[in-house]
């Protein structure tokens, strides 16, 4: 039996994973969702219909914003790109993830005897910035 | 190829009919329709590519989408805002069809009494005096035109149409002051006079107004 990354885990990232893409170049929906599974290294799929919903949300946002492109053959494809302040809100949400991963990381893994120095170098640096 | 091209465009576009149906159409609805026309037609194209059968391929494509029932939830919200948009304007309509009716009609009210007032011999400024009518109701006339929304444009922001409307108002009140004040006094000059006043400040309103239009077509239309 495979592993997977529950649905509640992942929720919260949604937009930043999306911000990840469009940061690397404009893309359209269908592409977005393949770039995805592509980056997860073919071990995770975003679904569309949880892209379409974030895709609203974020240019609600004006995170992104969208263009038709010109193509004439089998329909137009509408286009996200990204916006200063969906760089500014990838940049930030970046910085919040690689701490909560190492705080997670710890909380998850480590056992208190064994990791007494951790605790104790925090609770120093806790002091030490007083 | 171009056969079967064509029919899977068909049914991508009924399965997206179907996913909206009954929801009141807006500009998101009608965008959020082809974006995900387009991008499911690629995604079935990829899957027959990989030795696919057609049917099987656009079966599984709807099937991987995942859950749209959120998408479809938005939409329906932003449907019902544009239904009460739709009631609001169709009750602007009403208005200005009252409004063009009772003016059609205080037109024709003047008319037929200044004729008439005419006919019964009556002094003339008398007779201009009936004018009034034709101010009140070529101004109305004016106001509810304007504010008319039809298929190929919107109506008119209601200041900009009663500005129109004093312009009118005015060059047709210019008209009747100078009957009547040139009936009651007998001499032209003063008639001229009392003309130019209104008449110029309406014409000036109404050359304003007319060289800072913008544009009301509806996109579809333009």
């Amino acid at each position: 039996m495979g592993t997977t990354i529950s649905t509640d885990l992942i929720r919260g990232h949604t937009d930043t994973i999306i911000l990840n893409v469009l940061r690397q170049g404009d893309s359209y929906g269908y592409e977005i969702y393949k770039k995805i599974i592509a980056l997860s290294g073919n071990q995770y799929e975003l679904k569309e219909a949880t892209l379409y919903t974030a895709f609203r949300r974020l240019e609600q946002e004006e995170c992104i914003v969208s263009y038709w492109g010109d193509e004439t053959q089998g329909g137009r494809r509408k286009y996200y790109r990204l916006t200063d302040k969906g760089q500014e809100f990838y940049a930030q949400n970046t910085k919040d993830w690689i701490f909560a991963k190492e705080v997670l990381d710890k909380l998850i893994l480590n056992e208190l005897n064994s990791d007494k120095l951790a605790l104790e170098n925090l609770l120093e640096g806790g002091i030490n910035n007083e | 190829m171009n056969k079967k091209n064509n029919q899977l465009n068909n049914q991508v576009k009924s399965y997206v009919e179907s996913l909206f149906s009954g929801i009141g159409t807006s500009q998101q609805l009608f965008d959020l329709k082809e974006e995900l026309a387009t991008n499911l037609k690629e995604k079935t194209l990829d899957y027959t590519s990989r030795g696919m059968d057609e049917q099987q391929a656009f079966k599984e494509a709807v099937i991987s989408m995942g859950d749209l029932s959120g998408l479809v939830a938005d939409m329906r919200l932003l449907g019902q805002d544009k239904a009460r948009q739709a009631v609001y304007s169709t009750m602007t309509a009403r208005i200005s069809l009252a409004g063009i009716v009772f003016g059609v009609l205080l037109t024709l009210f003047g008319i037929f009494t200044i004729a008439m007032l005419y006919f019964m011999k009556l002094p003339g400024e008398a007779v201009a005096g009936s004018g009034i009518f034709i101010v009140a109701g070529g101004a109305l006339i004016t106001y509810s035109i304007l504010t008319r929304e039809t298929t190929a444009r919107f109506g008119m922001n209601k200041i900009r149409a009663a500005l129109y409307a004093i312009s009118i108002g005015l060059i047709l009140f210019g008209m009747t002051t100078a009957f009547i004040t040139r009936y009651s006094t007998g001499e032209m000059f003063i008639a001229i006079g009392s003309l130019m006043v209104f008449f110029l400040v309406g014409v000036g309103l109404f050359l304003f107004l007319a060289l800072t239009e913008t544009d009301r077509r509806k996109s579809s239309y333009r």
